[in-house]
């Protein structure tokens, strides 16, 4: 029962880039077709959820001074896996994503759930928070991209999606439309929310709560 | 008497806030009067078409606004005009022959992203008709240059000619004809004897903060004239510069907008001085041929910044 509720808590109450806002850089920067969203995507599911898996594992013999370090190193030995398997098998992804692949080390879901999640909880519950943080980040990536692509392309997975004559937006598919779709989207998540929270007669929840292990909102109540 | 009367109503409204009984309607009928002389220009330059494109413009941005309002559960305030103003330097911004779609999308947007999505009139981080004409001219260059939409004139597009075919070609459009309007660009940007007369005429009045035209103007006139001294063959007069693209309606009109500059005379100069070289900077240095809009939304960013700028309270300690 916990594992499917580990697993479940990051399609929707922790979504990683729209509800914790985490790994926004992968979110914004490649994102502009449905394609490259979900592979890049994928590619983090793979690291996702055998780095939490390897990490929940070891977490006993790591030394808590270095965990950091041994973190990233665990996460750069899979991601170079992911590279190098995607340099076999999907070559003219790997060229469109670029630099971002080796930059998926850095990326902060990975690091964030290894240390508020992996380093604390046994293997199954991990392997199912990194799988449900995975999936959660690939659709969101898809949906941001996919929105980018019609919008701003006219396509849809290389598709003609918009009708005769359409003029795409093409802001959409450059640097700022990734900021104001992430803008549109998360204020649309939050109506969602008071919407939910108004329907059932609850006062609607402050959008701090389900950070995760972050505290930086109550440090300032401590210092 | 009864509990209504004995009640006590506060209201709390967002700035640009005016102590002295002037009201925002009041204001944007002001800033619309000054707007009127570049209106009637446009439509003299450009015929039917110019008003098309400010009245489906102006139709547009109020509706949005109201249609907002509405869904946002506020009560409606278009009749501040506000939302008027804001779609007429939008139509002024774009070409006359810009498509209708093209011109509804521009409004909604500018409202939408611009206004409303921040919470309304005076919240906006940058000025409100600028968000549409940027999210217009990123997404489609082609539709929103003037040049490339106007073929059936025999006007010229001076700061076309200043990049591609040099000084001397920039420079044989007859000043005249600059201030009259007789020039390429965006339907109502280009009127520069008009915009000069209700803008300054604004300024005069107390309307728009002098402080921030005069700033933006010498920020434009001092690199522009420095270039020129020093290499007249290369660079444009400093008249020329003012004259041109959308100068004069970024310094009186857009760079003004109270809610987006800084509150306080010096911070304004200096808002304007930035905002006028950076335009240059642009003409002379970026990709786009006319640097204006981007300039004064950059500057925009700067106004919390500037608005640091302020005395020290009375009595307080020096530490």
């Amino acid at each position: 029962m916990t594992v499917m509720r580990e697993f479940t808590k990051g399609l929707w109450k922790e979504l990683p880039p729209f509800r914790l806002v985490l790994g926004l850089c992968p979110t914004l920067a490649v994102t502009n077709s449905a394609d490259n969203g979900l592979g890049m995507g994928l590619a983090v599911i793979f690291v996702l959820t055998l780095s939490n898996m390897l990490i929940s594992m070891v977490r006993s013999i790591i030394p808590k001074k270095v965990r950091i370090a041994c973190f990233i190193v665990i996460a750069a030995s899979l991601v170079v896996a992911v590279e190098l398997l995607m340099q076999a098998y999907a070559y003219p992804l790997y060229q469109q994503l670029g630099i971002f692949v080796p930059l998926i080390v850095v990326n902060c879901i990975i690091l964030g759930r290894a240390e508020a999640f992996a380093a604390k909880n046994g293997v199954a519950a991990s392997v199912a928070d990194g799988l449900g943080m995975g999936l959660g980040f690939t659709l969101s990536l898809t949906f941001l991209g996919s929105l980018r692509e019609i919008w701003g392309n006219g396509t849809w997975f290389g598709h003609a999606v918009m009708w005769e004559g359409f003029e795409p937006l093409r802001i959409m598919v450059q640097a700022p439309g990734a900021f104001i779709c992430l803008g549109l989207i998360l204020a649309g998540m939050n109506l969602i929310n008071v919407w939910q929270a108004r329907r059932k007669g609850r006062d609607p929840q402050p959008l701090t709560q389900g950070c995760g292990a972050c505290q930086a909102c109550h440090m300032n109540h401590e210092a | 008497m009864s509990a209504a009367a004995t009640s006590v109503l506060l209201a709390m409204s967002a700035p640009p806030y005016w102590h002295c009984g002037r009201t925002i309607r009041q204001v944007s009928l002001y800033m619309l009067a000054g707007l009127m002389p570049a209106a009637v220009m446009a439509v003299c330059n450009w015929g039917l078409p110019a008003a098309r494109v400010m009245a489906l413009c102006v139709v547009t941005a109020v509706l949005v606004e109201a249609l907002c309002q509405k869904v946002m559960g506020r009560e409606l305030s278009v009749d501040d005009f506000t939302a008027v103003n804001a779609g007429l330097l939008l139509s002024f911004l774009l070409p006359a022959a810009a498509p209708w779609w093209l011109v509804m999308l521009g409004a909604c947007i500018a409202v939408t992203l611009g206004k409303m999505a921040f919470g309304g009139l005076g919240t906006n981080p940058v000025n409100t008709p600028l968000v549409g004409w940027a999210v217009l001219f990123v997404s489609f260059p082609l539709l929103m240059d003037p040049n490339a939409m106007q073929l059936a004139t025999d006007y010229a597009d001076p700061l076309i000619r200043l990049r591609y075919f040099g000084v001397a070609a920039a420079e044989a459009i007859p000043f005249t004809d600059l201030l009259l309007g007789r020039q390429i660009g965006g339907l109502g940007a280009g009127q520069a004897g008009a915009l000069f007369l209700g803008g300054s005429l604004l300024a005069a009045f107390g309307i728009i903060r002098w402080q921030i035209a005069l700033g933006f103007f010498l920020g434009v006139a001092g690199p522009a004239a420095l270039c020129h001294m020093l290499d007249p063959a290369l660079n444009a007069s400093p008249f020329f510069h003012l004259c041109t693209g959308s100068v004069l309606l970024g310094g009186f009109f857009l760079a003004t907008e109270p809610a987006n500059a800084p509150s306080r005379p010096l911070p304004m100069f200096i808002y304007g001085l930035l905002g006028g070289a950076l335009t240059i900077a642009i003409r002379k240095y970026g990709v786009y041929v006319d640097g204006t809009p981007f300039a004064v939304l950059l500057v925009n960013l700067l106004t919390p910044l500037l608005d640091l700028i302020r005395p020290k309270p009375f009595g307080a300690r020096s530490s």
